[in-house]
């Protein structure tokens, strides 16, 4: 009875069914799509609309090479520049937001000051719930040379003013501050919630055992984080690999291409140069390695408690 | 006799009802047959449009076509056009800015004047006149190939903003003739934190069409020679590109990332004294809530280089698309006839607009009301259609001009290597595209 699968019931098939439907339309068939795209050489001003296949799919002129695309991007230095570019920004910020996060959380997680905590939890979220639209409105104001705030402080303590979404580092600097502005509180939310699932009672023998507080996250906390931990390296992962509108707000790629992660630049291979076969190719790609990676987190860093 | 004078009124009035028919053609009649028709077009928010938007009601009135717009940010223009003619969308017109043209005429988005006029003889009004627009811009913003698609309808070019105190109080009367007087002006403009001059240089078109663009032609360089090779590495291109890069000893800080907004505003509050942007911008620089200096400002044609005058260009036709039904197609052009007519110039004119015709210049009234109209009307006689070239592939080269005319700005790279990097990999996509093993016309 308990060997072989579980067996459900078509009822319960039913009360899947509409949340598949939207997942394959909003999806999976533009994902399909997306790949069907990359094996042809489609140049949205020269295919035309040829009809659609059985009313859902669009089919165009568009001819087809295959894995040409694909081949192309090899020798592509543009591409290997940006995606390099984008590893680069997830090594800095990923391992920032994820100690700042924490530090967060295990400040809300200490006893006493309810109140402050309360404001705090709520404060947290403002960043997460604003628009990324926005925060990159927020970002150009912050850091705009003649009137921004940052440079208002910056010339009081130190008396210039620098150029920041002017100079190339300065740039990218200035797009890393916004992210993490944005995502620490999101992973001092995860980590924080992942905290509070620390049985009280296994948490104060181990106090009592030890007055090192990092014995105590290392020995008791650090398994019950490590979930969490996993769920925001896969997902902070997947952000900032396909990280867009606060970059395209801010600096649109440039000066020069200092702040031209891997999304800004498909957008511009596939929207400004409407190489949409050559993009397709690039963001197949780019899932891939997204993929690719969420599969080591898992494999190393995820543990059931 | 009764009988008599019967037959004259008859007679007379068959003679004025012919005369109707074919002498004085009107609007009502022409649309009588596509009353209820729906068009579609995309406007942007600019003052143009926004003039145009007022004097629909006027238009749909007399017509019984509904117009139906959608305000859209330029940025986001040509990918949503491209998208909707590629996949047989429902917009009736096609909004083309003069870098598009070559891309919807050779696309086949849009439909020429004259396969209009064959199809629909009598909705083309005879008093229309073509002749009367500037050629320069029905030529750059209208013509590809020698054929025409639409009238221009949003139309600009660049003038020299300049703040009328500052020059003086540095001991000049009149506004800069050439670029070289420009430096000189700047170089004494600059001190105590106020600078000579901006250019509005942000990655972008603003830095390939208004920064770039703009330091090539006036020293008689160009992106392409004849053969569609680069020539930005020629004399004349490096001259004006080297100039640019002296320039920016005058210019603010960070002026790589300045677009339109923050130059013109930089002018707006004083801080810099002279800038060139396009005309449209003026009524932003005369309107007392944006701006300090609304009656020291200055409005001049851009400054001379060796080879002459040659501002930057730039502007929208209005064409009927393709995928429109016979009926949108034929309301189409009745909308766009309308909105670019001569009896509508002087209104359009006035709520904001800038018509490409020659007539309504000639109004002394509004000469008196808008002081840019001298300035742009002589920046229109002389000029270069391909400022930016105007097929197919322009939004791919801008990109590339845009990235490494702003890393040339900053010093990331030299001059001569930024101009050599452009050129190679212009000629990339130019090669791709067919344009040296014969396969494309040379057309820009």
């Amino acid at each position: 009875m308990t060997t072989g699968k579980k067996s459900y019931s078509t009822g319960a098939f039913w009360f899947v069914a509409p949340a598949m439907m939207v997942l394959l339309v909003v999806g999976i068939i533009p994902l399909l799509f997306a790949l069907w795209t990359s094996f042809q050489q489609f140049i949205l001003p020269k295919v035309h609309l040829k009809g659609a296949f059985l009313g859902i799919w669009p089919i165009f002129d568009a001819p087809f090479v295959w894995l040409s695309n694909y081949r192309d991007l090899l020798f592509d230095e543009s591409f290997r520049n940006a995606l390099g570019r984008s590893f680069l920004f997830l090594i800095i910020n990923l391992p920032i937001q994820v100690v700042l996060g924490l530090t967060i959380a295990l400040l809300l997680h200490r006893p006493g000051h309810e109140w402050l905590k309360n404001v705090t939890r709520i404060a947290l979220v403002i960043p997460m719930a604003t628009t990324f639209a926005v925060v990159g409105l927020i970002g150009r104001l912050l850091f705009n040379g003649d009137f921004g705030i940052n440079n208002y402080f910056w010339n009081l303590v130190f008396g210039h003013k620098l150029e920041w979404l002017a100079d190339p580092n300065l740039a990218f600097i200035s797009i890393s501050i916004m992210d993490c502005w944005q995502w620490t509180p999101f992973c001092a939310l995860v980590l924080y919630s992942s905290l509070t699932m620390v049985p009280v009672e296994i948490e104060e023998a181990a106090k009592l055992e030890t007055d090192k507080w990092w014995h105590v996250l290392h020995k008791v906390q650090l398994p019950f984080l490590l979930p969490g931990l996993t769920a925001i390296l896969i997902l902070r992962t997947a952000d900032i690999l396909k990280m867009f509108d606060v970059v395209y707000i801010m600096t649109r790629g440039g000066p020069g291409a200092a702040t031209e992660l891997i999304s800004i630049y498909i957008q511009r291979i596939g929207f400004r140069s409407f190489e949409q076969g050559t993009a397709s190719a690039e963001a197949i790609v780019l899932l891939v390695i997204t993929i690719i990676l969420s599969r080591i987190y898992i494999r190393f860093i995820y543990r059931e408690v | 006799m009764t009988r008599f004078i019967r037959q004259l009124a008859l007679g007379a009035t068959c003679v004025a009802l012919s005369t109707g028919i074919a002498g004085a053609w009107s609007l009502e009649e022409a649309a009588k047959p596509y009353k209820g028709t729906q068009i579609s077009v995309i406007f942007l928010d600019r003052p143009g449009y926004h003039a145009i938007e007022k004097m629909l009601p006027d238009f749909e009135k007399k017509t019984g076509i509904k117009v139906n717009y959608e305000w859209v940010p330029y940025e986001s223009t040509l990918e949503k056009e491209v998208r909707d003619f590629s996949s047989n969308g429902d917009l009736t017109i096609a909004l083309v800015d003069l870098v598009w043209i070559g891309t919807f005429a050779d696309s086949d988005y849009i439909v020429p004047i004259d396969d209009l006029k064959k199809q629909f003889p009598n909705i083309f009004d005879p008093n229309y006149d073509m002749s009367d627009f500037f050629p320069l811009l029905l030529n750059a913003f209208g013509t590809w190939n020698g054929v025409v698609y639409g009238p221009p309808f949003d139309n600009y070019s660049g003038l020299l903003f300049y703040n009328k105190k500052m020059l003086k109080d540095a001991g000049y009367d009149k506004p800069p003739e050439t670029w070289d007087d420009l430096k000189a002006y700047a170089a004494k403009l600059t001190k105590e934190g106020k600078y000579g001059y901006a250019l509005q240089s942000r990655r972008g078109e603003t830095q390939s069409c208004d920064s770039f663009m703009r330091f090539i032609w006036p020293w008689g360089g160009s992106l392409l020679d004849a053969k569609f090779k680069s020539n930005l590495t020629s004399p004349e291109s490096q001259a004006g590109l080297n100039f640019r890069q002296d320039l920016i000893k005058y210019m603010p800080p960070g002026i790589v990332d300045f677009d339109h907004a923050e130059a013109v505003n930089a002018l707006a509050q004083g801080q810099v004294a002279m800038i060139t942007e396009w005309s449209a911008f003026y009524s932003t620089l005369v309107d007392p809530k944006s701006s300090k200096i609304v009656d020291g400002l200055g409005v001049a044609p851009e400054p001379k280089g060796p080879a002459g005058r040659k501002p930057a260009l730039g502007g929208f036709c209005l064409a009927v698309a393709k995928q429109a039904n016979d009926n949108q197609k034929a309301a189409s052009w009745l909308f766009i006839q309308w909105a670019t007519s001569k009896e509508t110039a002087k209104e359009y004119v006035e709520k904001g607009g800038v018509s490409g015709r020659q007539s309504v210049y000639k109004d002394p009234e509004l000469i008196k009301k808008y002081p840019f109209i001298p300035p742009m009307v002589e920046s229109w006689q002389q000029g270069v259609p391909e400022f930016r070239p105007r097929f197919a592939e322009w939004p791919q080269l801008s990109e590339i001009v845009a990235e490494v005319g702003t890393n040339m700005m900053i010093g990331n790279v030299s001059v001569k290597q930024g101009s050599d990097e452009i050129g190679k990999r212009v000629e990339d996509v130019l090669s791709k595209a067919g344009y040296y093993d014969g396969k494309k016309k040379l057309a820009q």
